[in-house]
C-alpha cells in the first residue's frame, strides 16, 4: 500500500503514484475500446458497468475506508436521478419544470449530498452493525414513498424520456459518446477516490475505521469524520445515479428497491473492498451475468429466468472462500505466485 | 420491565405525556363520542377499525420481529433473511392446509419445518463465523436472494391466500360502542374473528416468551448473553446450544408468521422483503435483543402505518419513517434498549 | 507548541505536573481508591505499583478523564481538571497508553504516527496532501526514530511483531508536545530483549516530559524512575525512592511475596 511519503522521494507525490500499473494498462484498453467492440457492448456491458461501478465506489468508500457498510447508495443515486427528471425535462410535463442542465445537475448533485448527509447523522451515531439496518429501513421507506407520491414523484409511473442535454450538438445517449462520457466520470470518481484516501482527512477516515476510540483520544471528531464521509461518498452515488437514469431514459422506484439496492452491495463485495477498483471490477462481472446468463442457464438445462438465483449462489461463494472478493482472490495468486518464483529460484528455500 | 421502570423514573415529564395519551386514547375507544368530534374526526367506525386494524397488524410484527430481535440480541447476527423464512413459512404452510384442510395443524408443521432450516443455518454455516458479524449478515443476505428466487422458481409470482378455518371466519361484535342509534341504542363494532384470535395468540405467546426469558434457566442465559456476550461464554455453558436453540426457535416463529400472515393478507413474492423491513423498523424503535422493546415497537408501528392509511393515505409511509428518525435521533438504543 | 502553553508553564511556576488531593472514587459499595493524594514535579518520572485491584487502572482512568473521582480533586499544571472530558485534558498535554495496544492496525506505522502529530493540531480535515518536508511529516519520523521503529516505518501495522506494536503505542503518545504521560504496562508481554529497548527508550526521553509508569513488572519500572508510589486496596501504602522501595521489608512481604508479581 502507497505510504504518505516515500523515505527518499524528493518530489511532491501526485495522485497518479498512488495507481497500480495494471491499472494503467487497463485503462489505455479501455480508451481504444470503441474500435474493438459493438455498440451493444459499448453501452450495455462497458456503460452500465460503469455506472454502477460508480454508485458501487461510494459504498465501498463508506465500507473499505470508513468501516461503515451502509445500503443508501444506491437510493442516494435514484434521488439525484429523480432530481434531474422533476428538475428537468421529461416525458411528465406536468411535474417536470424544465431547468437548464447547469442548474438541474448540480441542484441534483446538491441534493442527493444533502439527503445523504443527513442519513450519514442518523446512521453513525450507533455501534457499526445497526448501520446496515437503518440505512436499509431508510432506503426502504424512499421506495415506498416515491412509489405512494404523485404529488413530487409521480408514483408507480415515474418519469420517462429523462435525457442528457445535448452538449456540444452531440446525443450523449448514443453508444460510443455514452461510453465515453461514462468512461470520464468513472476515472473522475476513480481518481478522486485514490486521492482522498492518502490526504490528512482519509488518512484519518482510516484511523477511525480501525480503532475509533483512539483517534477519540488523538482529539478527532469521529462523528465528523463519518458523516463527512457520507457527504463525500454520496456527491459520487449522485454522479452514478444521473448517469444510470439517463441510460436507462428513466426513473421509476424500482430504480432504488430493494433488490438493487442490494445489488448494489453484491457489487462492492464481490469485486472486493479494499481498493477502488474493486467496485469496477464487481459491476463488470454482473453486467457480465445479468446479459449472458440467461443463455448460460439454458445451456445448464435450467430455465433462463434464475438470473437470481446465479447472482445469490456466486456471492455466497464469494463470501465464503474469498472475502475479500475477486481482488482479495487475485492477491492472494499473485502472493503465491511470488512464492513459488522465490522457492524455484537457485538457493530459494526449497518447495513449499 | 426494568428498562420501563428505570425509564420513567428519569424522565417523568415524558412519563406523564405519554400516560395523558394512552388515557386520551383509551377514552377515544371505548366511550361513545360526542356529535363535534364525528364532525371532526370522521365517523367512530372508521376510527376503530384503523386502531383494531393497527393493533392486529402490530401483532403479526410482534410475532416476526421476536424472532429477529432475540437473534441479534443474543448472537449479535442481522439476519437479513428473517423476510425469506417469514414467507416461506407461509407457502409451506398454504401447502401444509392445503393437503390436510387443518389450520391448526400448519402451525407445528410449519415450526418444525423452518425452525429446522434455522436449525441447519446455524450449526452448518453461522457457527463456523463466530464473531465475523459483517460476514454473517452478507450470509444472510446471499441465503435471500437464493431463497427468494427458489421460492419464486415453485411458487410462482401469484398471490396465495391461506383460507382461515371456518371456526374463525366471519365477523364477531366486540363490546366496543361504534356510534349511538337515533333511538339510543348502542351499535357495537363488528371486526373480523380471526384476527382479534390472532391478536390473542400474539400476546399469549408474547408473555409465553417473557416468562420463558424471566423464569427459567434457558432465559436467564439468554439474557445474560444479550447484556454480555463474554460472561455466557466464561460461566462454561455450552452456549452454542443455547445459540441453537434461539436461531432455530427465531426461525420457526418467523415462518409461523408467515402462516398467519398468509391468512390475514396474502403472499407473494416482496412479502419478504416487506417483512423483513417490518421486523427491522420494528426492532429500531423498540430496542435491540427486548421483547417488550419488540411488543412495543410492533403496536407502534401497526398502529402509525394503518392509521396513516386511513386518514393519509399517500404519506403513510413517512408517518413511519419518521418514527423510525426521530427514535433514531434521540434514543438511537431503541425505546426499551439497553444503552451501550 | 501550543501557544498557551509557555504561558500557562509561566503562569503555572512551580506547579506541579499532577496533583491529586483527596481522590476517592467508589463503585456503588466498592472503594476503588480512598483519600489518594499524590504530588508529581514536572518532568519527575514515577511508578504506580500494586498488585491486582489495588486501584492502579482506577487511578488511570480518573487522571485521564474517563471518569470522574467520587470526591478529591485532581490539577495539571495547576489548572484544576477534575470533571474536564478526556478531549480538554489531551489538549493541555496530557497522554497516555494503553495496556492492549490500540492501535491503526490497517495503515502504516509511519501514518499511524503521522495521524497522532495530526490530531493535536489544526486542519484535521485537510483534503490536501503534506508535501516534502511537511513539519508533522517531520516529526512523525523523528518520534518513529526515538522509538526504534525507523526500519519498519512504511509497514502495515498489523504486520508488526507485539514488541513492535508496543514501542509504536509510546510514539503515539510522545506526539503533539505532550506535557505529561501516562504509560499503562508498557512492559506487558515483552521478551527480555524487548524490555532492554523500552527500558532505553523511557529512560531517553526528553527531560521536560514527566510520566507516571503502572506496571507489573518491578525490574522496568524502578529502573526508569525516580520515585514510587505503592497502592494497595486503593489507598497509598508506601511512597519514596526506587531502591528504598525494593529493599522495604513490608513491600516485600505484601507485594513481592518473595518473587516477582
Amino acid at each position: 500500500m502507497a505510504h504518505v511519503l516515500p523515505a527518499t522521494a524528493p518530489e511532491r507525490l501526485t495522485v497518479l503514484e498512488g495507481i497500480p500499473a495494471p491499472v494503467w494498462g487497463i485503462g489505455l484498453l479501455l480508451l481504444a475500446m470503441p474500435a474493438l467492440a459493438s455498440n451493444f457492448v459499448l453501452f450495455q456491458i462497458f456503460g452500465w458497468s460503469f455506472v454502477l461501478g460508480t454508485i458501487a465506489l461510494s459504498l465501498m468508500v463508506l465500507a473499505g475506508y470508513g468501516g461503515m457498510v451502509s445500503l443508501i447508495q444506491m437510493t442516494v443515486a435514484a434521488l439525484a436521478g429523480y432530481v434531474v427528471a422533476i428538475l428537468g425535462t421529461s416525458g411528465v410535463p406536468q411535474i417536470s419544470l424544465g431547468w437548464p442542465w447547469w442548474l438541474h445537475i448540480p441542484l441534483a448533485i446538491l441534493i442527493a449530498t444533502l439527503f445523504g448527509t443527513l442519513v450519514g447523522t442518523l446512521a453513525v451515531r450507533t455501534e457499526g452493525i445497526y448501520t446496515i439496518m437503518i440505512t436499509l429501513a431508510i432506503a426502504a421507506a424512499f421506495f415506498y414513498f416515491t412509489r405512494q407520491n404523485y404529488v413530487i414523484f409521480n408514483g408507480y409511473t415515474g418519469f420517462n424520456k429523462v435525457f442528457p442535454p445535448a452538449l456540444f450538438g452531440i446525443d450523449w445517449r448514443q453508444p460510443v459518446p455514452f461510453y465515453y462520457l461514462t468512461l470520464g466520470c468513472a476515472t473522475l470518481s476513480y481518481l478522486a477516490v485514490v486521492w482522498m484516501a492518502r490526504t490528512p482527512f482519509g488518512l484519518a477516515l482510516q484511523g477511525v475505521r480501525d480503532n475509533a476510540r483512539r483517534m477519540s483520544a488523538l482529539g478527532f471528531s469521529v462523528t465528523a469524520h463519518r458523516v463527512l464521509a457520507y457527504s463525500f461518498a454520496s456527491v459520487i452515488a449522485a454522479l452514478g445515479g444521473i448517469l444510470l437514469v439517463w441510460q436507462n431514459a428513466q426513473v421509476v422506484p424500482g430504480t432504488a428497491g430493494i433488490p438493487q439496492v442490494i445489488d448494489i452491495l453484491v457489487i462492492a463485495v464481490v469485486g472486493g473492498l479494499k481498493r477502488p477498483i474493486g467496485p469496477f471490477i464487481g459491476a463488470l462481472i454482473y453486467a457480465l451475468l445479468s446479459v449472458f446468463s440467461s443463455d448460460l442457464l439454458l445451456a445448464f438445462g435450467m430455465s433462463g429466468e434464475r438470473f437470481k438465483l446465479v447472482v445469490g449462489l456466486g456471492f455466497l461463494a464469494v463470501v465464503f472462500f474469498s472475502p475479500d472478493g475477486v481482488l482479495g482472490l487475485w492477491q492472494r495468486l499473485q502472493a503465491r505466485m511470488e512464492r513459488r518464483g522465490r522457492d524455484l529460484r537457485p538457493g530459494g528455500e526449497g518447495a513449499s | 420491565m426494568g428498562t420501563l421502570q428505570n425509564l420513567s423514573t428519569r424522565h417523568p415529564i415524558w412519563t406523564a405525556v405519554v400516560l395523558v395519551l394512552i388515557v386520551g386514547l383509551i377514552w377515544l375507544i371505548v366511550a361513545p363520542w360526542p356529535p363535534g368530534l364525528e364532525q371532526a374526526m370522521g365517523r367512530k367506525r372508521i376510527f376503530l377499525n384503523a386502531i383494531l386494524s393497527g393493533i392486529t397488524l402490530g401483532a403479526l410484527y410482534f410475532l416476526v420481529a421476536s424472532g429477529f430481535t432475540l437473534v441479534f440480541g443474543l448472537m449479535r447476527n442481522v439476519n437479513l433473511a428473517h423476510g425469506s423464512l417469514y414467507l416461506l413459512g407461509g407457502y409451506l404452510g398454504y401447502g401444509a392446509v392445503d393437503l390436510t384442510g387443518y389450520w391448526l395443524l400448519a402451525f407445528p408443521v410449519v415450526f418444525i419445518l423452518v425452525g429446522a432450516l434455522g436449525l441447519l443455518l446455524q450449526h452448518q454455516v453461522f457457527r463456523r463465523m463466530e464473531g465475523q458479524e459483517l460476514r454473517q449478515t452478507l450470509v444472510t443476505i446471499g441465503i435471500s436472494i437464493v431463497l427468494a428466487d427458489l421460492m419464486l422458481w415453485f411458487w410462482g409470482g401469484q398471490s396465495y391466500q391461506v383460507l382461515s378455518p371456518d371456526w374463525l371466519t366471519g365477523p364477531m361484535t366486540l363490546p366496543l360502542i361504534s356510534s349511538i342509534r337515533a333511538d339510543g341504542e348502542a351499535v357495537y363494532l363488528s371486526y373480523p374473528r380471526v384476527r382479534i384470535a390472532i391478536l390473542i395468540a400474539a400476546i399469549v405467546i408474547g408473555v409465553a416468551m417473557w416468562l420463558v426469558l424471566n423464569r427459567s434457566r434457558l432465559g436467564m442465559l439468554i439474557r445474560a448473553g444479550v447484556d454480555d456476550r463474554d460472561i455466557l461464554a466464561a460461566s462454561g455453558v455450552r452456549i452454542q446450544y443455547v445459540f441453537l436453540a434461539v436461531f432455530a426457535f427465531g426461525a420457526g416463529m418467523a415462518g409461523m408468521a408467515g402462516l398467519v400472515g398468509g391468512t390475514f393478507q396474502s403472499l407473494s413474492p416482496g412479502e419478504d422483503t416487506r417483512f423483513l423491513l417490518a421486523s427491522l423498523v420494528v426492532v429500531i424503535v423498540g430496542g435491540m435483543g427486548s421483547i417488550p422493546g419488540a411488543a412495543l415497537g410492533a403496536v407502534i408501528i401497526g398502529l402509525s402505518e394503518q392509521i396513516g392509511l386511513v386518514y393519509a393515505p399517500t404519506y403513510s409511509v413517512v408517518f413511519t419513517f419518521l418514527i423510525m428518525a426521530a427514535v433514531l435521533a434521540f434514543r438511537p438504543q431503541g425505546l426499551l434498549g439497553a444503552q451501550h | 507548541m501550543m501557544p498557551s502553553v509557555a504561558g500557562r508553564l509561566n503562569a503555572a511556576g512551580s506547579a506541579n505536573a499532577l496533583e491529586l488531593r483527596g481522590v476517592t472514587r467508589m463503585f456503588g459499595a466498592l472503594a476503588a481508591l480512598t483519600d489518594v493524594t499524590i504530588n508529581v514535579r514536572p518532568g519527575e518520572r514515577r511508578a504506580v505499583l500494586g498488585s491486582n485491584g489495588a486501584g492502579k487502572t482506577t487511578l488511570f482512568n480518573c487522571i485521564t478523564g474517563d471518569f470522574p473521582p467520587t470526591s478529591g480533586t485532581i490539577r495539571f499544571f495547576g489548572e484544576d481538571v477534575t470533571n474536564f472530558p478526556p478531549h480538554e485534558r489531551i489538549r493541555r498535554g496530557l497522554r497516555r497508553t494503553y495496556q492492549i495496544s490500540a492501535l491503526f492496525t490497517g495503515l502504516s506505522v509511519l501514518d499511524n504516527v503521522y495521524l497522532a502529530c495530526r490530531g493535536v493540531s489544526r486542519g484535521r480535515f485537510s483534503l490536501l496532501r503534506p508535501r516534502t518536508g511537511d513539519a508533522l511529516l517531520q516529526a512523525a519520523e523523528s518520534l518513529i526514530e526515538a522509538v526504534h521503529l525507523e526500519a519498519v516505518s512504511h509497514r502495515l501495522v498489523g504486520e508488526l511483531s507485539h514488541g513492535q506494536q508496543r514501542q509504536l503505542e509510546i510514539a503515539l503518545a510522545l506526539a503533539g508536545a505532550p506535557r505529561f504521560i501516562l504509560f499503562d504496562e508498557p512492559a506487558a508481554g515483552l521478551s527480555p530483549k524487548e524490555r532492554a529497548e523500552l527500558i532505553e527508550i523511557l529512560s531517553s526521553m526528553p527531560k521536560h516530559i514527566g510520566f507516571i509508569i503502572i506496571e507489573h513488572d518491578m525490574d522496568v519500572a524502578l529502573r526508569v524512575v525516580e520515585s514510587v508510589t505503592m497502592l494497595h486496596n486503593g489507598r497509598i501504602f508506601k511512597e519514596g525512592p526506587p531502591e528504598e522501595i525494593e529493599s522495604d521489608d513490608e513491600v516485600q512481604e505484601l507485594y513481592l511475596g518473595g518473587g516477582h508479581g
